[in-house]
């Protein structure tokens, strides 16, 4: 028994040393920490190296695309949606969040591209049984697209699919660097016209209708998000005006996601004020209509489950 | 039909539970003959002389009512209880209970077949004692037969007397089956099923819990099609049968508490086939339909499982009753096979209780213990002694300075539980080898065991196929590998703090060390898919086998690894100081093989790959893991889906077993705040389900401390 132990202990030291013990059933089940080591040596050096400005990584998660995802939620956007849910992911800078119950968080922290990878790679069984993957949100991750390209290849070469959800107001160059890589665009459009864009976003309409033309007409797989929000997009001229744009676009997907409140807390934490606290939440009734104004144009109602 | 039933159910009887005057009045008419005899006349007039109740709505009979009674007076209840104290102490840690009778040969058998056997076995054994303990069956199983007959009649009486023209059917249904069943093997599904659960019923009637109905979608299989395709049952009849069947678990309320009867469903066949079928999916749908704790429903889950099964399974514990508890059957049957059981034998095997593994009427029954591993942390920390009970002592494993690696450390530890393991064993062979299996015989649960009546000998006398198990029910897999991974980092690797100063910090409970608490707490923890952590898991694991491997049970049968706490988690949590993983003196160290409660927070996928790390294949008892998943997550078919992957991918990387609750926070909240709405909440608790209301409130907290998945909000 002293033996066994002694044994034990020593599996468990030499691993910690990183060496490998192929023959033994622990380290077949414990794989050594650094994952993605292999590929490394496969790649140039420095791809990996790349830093990203990150707000949270989110495993298991469920509501951003098919199957078990893994969400890289990027920090820093360049739109200020007033019913926005993750304020904390807006600035550029790492944000401070003191929740009421004095739980502290930190949003914004800069994480090399290999050790977000070696997260991912984790779940990759739980991607392939429920054919998920990863997908990328924020934030604007696409106000990181170089570093945001390196990751999605790090993803492709491993056969992981990929989604990224963007507000689409950046350089339409950033979206060619991120194409051959993606498999999916979620690719919001929140209002109908450039005014309440402006007022509501702060985003420029015509760059994002630009862009999701541009996008279309490279043959990516592009789905629309309307988050429906009454007073914004939900009377019938808004939804008409959308719909036209999508027929333009040549767009057949669109994924309509009812307002909540989730983010409430969020801004409290911030210290911020949360414009939309008294906003109504949008009735079913309104939704069902809005559903089935599209549904009747031909369009496909798509989840993001 | 049913919810008649289930009022009738829930009205609680009248008089005074007499079952032990019963037993008293059966032994004193024999109190000549030898223990043996004598106690068996007791058995036998347990199951004779109470009123057979009949239920107005019965469709099974079968009831533990008419052991309340209010004719006997005082003197004689307080004899027949002095009296019995003395008569034999048939207890879970004397292998009485937590049992899974052989119904397949049992109802092939039928009573005739059973009778036979006896008999024959008598013309065949001369020595006395073996012809003793074959009278003993005999007596006690003419017992059980006077039983069947007096429902029968009772049935008869209340058919005559009811007006409701259903009921009447129903009842004389009821006493043509059991008159039928008296000469012959049931034929019928409906005689099978109340064959067994007249069997039940007399084990009830003599005081037995946690008796298992075992896999009873298999050996009521052939009952079912034959029926079914001859076109006098149809599977709504027989869902109605079974849910009548199982809501009678309700009865064991008014003894007090909730049974927990498992039963089996699912699996691979003896001959290694996908055993699922049509029965499976109507037990399923009848324990649903019972809606209470009691029927502990267990699905076994192997490689060629359904995605329908399996996705029926979640639909049922999303309602929040929170079973079936989902077994792998690709770690169980492996762990089995460790042990040297016959594959045929194992292929086939249930549960037990909770969630422990079983091989149904070829093992005497189940005992179990509880082992609390972290507390022997403390030892090494003070010369030997723990700081709250002085009950519990450990070793001198020397001076701290001394511990110069982690090595040493894990080393002194592997000491501490090798000497704790010492004294528990003493403890349980103490308990179990106290009453000599002549003295304090089974006859009628022998019937029940392969092969006991070939044999001539009493289940615990060498009469069973295999011998009988133990299980010390290992705690706190996340508090130790919590501890020793702390230990670790802040000791050895970082070298921040020495040995003493934690000790210190442990003795003052954390109280001026509460910078030194937080880097304990921010140590990895288990449940985050954490190698630096989870490896200490993979020790327990393998520690906890080397710590039992050595022993043996009073009949040369194995201990086996258990890692489940139940809800001891807490009272073994009382018992201990503050531990280096952050924890405080006394609050409840972490439950079965969960992670630590609110430390796992990188989702359920890390969870799971943590959870799978150990090697379960030496946990031969099983183990217990304690998700919660947030009702949106199982009643929408999308998100059920990614659970339903989740769970493939943990059994697939050979995790054991995972139960699911998934009533919502703030149900739960409410219904500590206004516990008369929530009379019939049911929550998975551990290994069973129980009513919410009726919990502790310490145990209420800590299943609403279990983190919940909920995967993440969207947009
Ligand atoms: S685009 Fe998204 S992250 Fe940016 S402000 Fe709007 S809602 Fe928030």
């Amino acid at each position: 028994m002293e033996k066994e132990i002694k044994r034990n202990c020593k599996k468990i030291q030499s691993e910690k040393a990183g060496k490998t013990q192929t023959e033994t059933k622990l380290s077949d089940k414990i794989k050594p920490e650094s994952v993605t080591d292999t590929l490394n040596t496969s790649k140039k050096k420095t791809t990996t190296k790349t830093k990203i400005s990150i707000s949270k990584i989110q495993r298991f998660s469920t509501a951003d695309g098919p199957g078990i995802r893994t969400t890289v939620f990027f920090q820093g956007c360049n739109l200020r949606c007033k019913w926005c849910h993750n304020p904390e992911t807006q600035s550029t800078k790492s944000t401070f969040l003191t929740f009421c119950d004095e739980r502290k968080e930190i949003s914004g922290k800069a994480m090399s591209v290999k050790e977000i990878f070696s997260i991912i790679k984790k779940d990759v069984d739980f991607y392939e049984i429920s054919e998920g993957g990863v997908t990328l949100s924020g934030g604007e991750p696409l106000l990181q697209a170089d570093a945001a390209k390196k990751l999605l290849s790090l993803c492709k070469q491993e056969n992981i699919s990929t989604i990224v959800d963007t507000a689409g107001a950046v350089p339409f160059e950033n979206f060619l660097k991120v194409l051959p890589v993606t498999d999916l665009f979620y690719f919001d459009i929140k209002a109908s016209d450039s005014k309440k864009y402006l007022s509501f976003t702060g985003g420029d309409f015509s760059l994002i209708r630009e862009n999701l033309i541009r996008l279309t007409k490279t043959g990516a797989r592009v789905e629309v998000c309307v988050p429906l929000i009454l007073g914004v997009n939900t009377d019938a001229s808004s939804r008409n005006k959308i719909a036209n744009l999508l027929k333009t676009a040549g767009i057949n997907d669109i994924i309509l996601l009812p307002y909540h409140k989730y983010g409430i807390s969020k801004y409290k934490a911030l210290g911020r004020n949360y414009e939309f606290e008294r906003k109504k939440l949008t009735p079913s009734s309104v939704i069902e209509k809005t559903k089935e104004f599209y549904r009747q144009k031909g369009f496909t109602l798509k989840t993001r489950k | 039909m049913i919810e008649d039933l289930r009022k009738e159910l829930s009205i609680f009887p009248n008089g005074e539970k007499s079952e032990k005057i019963y037993l008293y009045l059966g032994h004193r008419s024999h109190y000549k003959e030898r223990p043996i005899l004598a106690k068996a006349y007791g058995t036998a007039n347990l199951f004779r002389q109470p009123r057979a109740h009949i239920y107005e709505n019965d469709l099974i009979a079968g009831s533990v009512r008419g052991l309340f009674s209010s004719e006997f007076d005082e003197r004689i209840r307080q004899k027949a209880e002095s009296d019995f104290s003395s008569y034999g102490e048939n207890t879970f840690f004397t292998n009485s209970d937590h049992f899974a009778p052989n119904y397949r040969v049992f109802l092939k058998d039928g009573v005739p077949g059973t009778k036979e056997k006896i008999e024959d076995s008598m013309k065949k054994h001369n020595g006395e004692k073996e012809r003793r303990f074959l009278l003993a069956v005999k007596i006690t199983f003419d017992g059980f037969i006077d039983m069947i007959k007096a429902y029968s009649l009772a049935a008869e009486e209340k058919a005559e007397k009811t007006e409701n023209e259903k009921n009447k059917k129903n009842l004389r249904l009821i006493s043509e089956d059991l008159k039928f069943l008296i000469d012959n093997p049931p034929k019928t599904f409906r005689q099978a099923l109340q064959l067994m659960f007249m069997t039940h019923t007399a084990f009830s009637y003599e005081g037995k819990s946690a008796m298992a109905f075992g896999r009873i979608d298999q050996y009521l299989y052939s009952y079912f099609k034959k029926d079914v395709e001859s076109g006098i049952l149809t599977e709504q009849e027989t869902a109605e049968l079974l849910t009548s069947v199982f809501l009678k678990i309700y009865e064991n309320r008014y003894f007090g508490f909730d049974d927990t009867v498992n039963i089996c469903i699912g699996g691979i066949t003896p001959e290694g086939e996908d055993g699922t079928n049509a029965l499976s999916y109507i037990v399923l749908k009848a324990v649903k339909n019972a809606n209470i704790p009691g029927p502990n429903l267990s699905a076994r889950i192997h490689s060629k499982t359904s995605d329908r099964f399996l996705d029926e399974c979640l639909k049922v514990i999303a309602t929040g009753l929170g079973y079936p508890a989902l077994m792998n059957d690709e770690v169980n049957i492996p762990a089995l096979l460790r042990h040297g059981y016959e594959k045929t034998d194992v292929n086939d095997y249930c549960f037990v209780g909770c969630i422990e593994n079983f091989i149904a009427g070829k093992q005497p029954p189940w005992s179990d213990g509880r082992f609390n591993v972290p507390l022997y942390l403390e030892p090494i920390f003070f010369n030997g002694k723990t700081l709250i009970n002085p009950e519990y002592i450990g070793i001198d494993t020397g001076e701290l300075d001394g511990l110069k690696t982690m090595n040493d450390f894990l080393e002194a530890y592997h000491k501490q539980l090798e000497y704790a393991m010492s004294v528990y064993f003493a403890y349980f062979n103490n308990a179990n080898d106290r009453y000599n299996p002549e003295n304090y015989s089974q006859p009628f649960l022998s019937i029940f065991c392969e092969d006991c009546i070939g044999r001539a000998k009493d289940i615990r006398d060498g009469g069973s196929k295999y011998p009988s198990v133990h299980a010390p029910a290992c705690m706190g897999i996340a508090t130790v590998a919590d501890s020793l991974a702390a230990i670790d980092k802040l000791v050895y690797t970082d070298k921040k703090y020495s040995l003493s100063q934690i000790a210190e910090a442990i003795k003052a409970n954390f109280q001026g060390y509460e910078k030194m608490r937080k880097e304990l707490l921010a140590a990895p923890k288990y449940g985050n898919d954490d190698d630096f952590v989870d490896r200490y898991a993979v020790w327990y694991v393998e520690e906890m086998e080397r710590l039992v491997s050595p022993y043996k049970t009073r009949d040369g049968g194995p201990l086996y690894v258990g890692i489940a706490s139940n809800v001891q988690n807490i009272p073994a949590g009382e018992e201990i100081a503050a531990t280096p993983d952050g924890r405080k003196a006394k609050e409840p160290i972490s439950d079965a093989a969960s992670p630590m409660h609110g430390m796992d927070k990188e989702g359920a996928t890390a969870v799971i790959n943590s959870v799978s790390k150990p090697d379960y294949t030496l946990a031969a008892c099983g183990t217990v893991l304690n998700q919660k998943f947030s009702p949106q997550m199982l009643n929408n078919e999308e998100n059920r889906n990614k659970v339903k992957d989740l769970i493939k991918v943990y059994f697939k990387k050979k995790g054991q077993e995972i139960q699911i609750n998934s009533v919502s926070r703030d149900i739960l909240k409410d219904a500590m705040v206004h516990p008369e709405k929530y009379q019939n909440l049911v929550v998975r608790v551990s290994g069973f389900s129980a009513y919410y209301v009726n919990l502790d409130k310490s145990v209420q907290l800590d299943i609403l401390k279990r983190t919940e998945h909920n995967g993440s909000d969207g947009v």
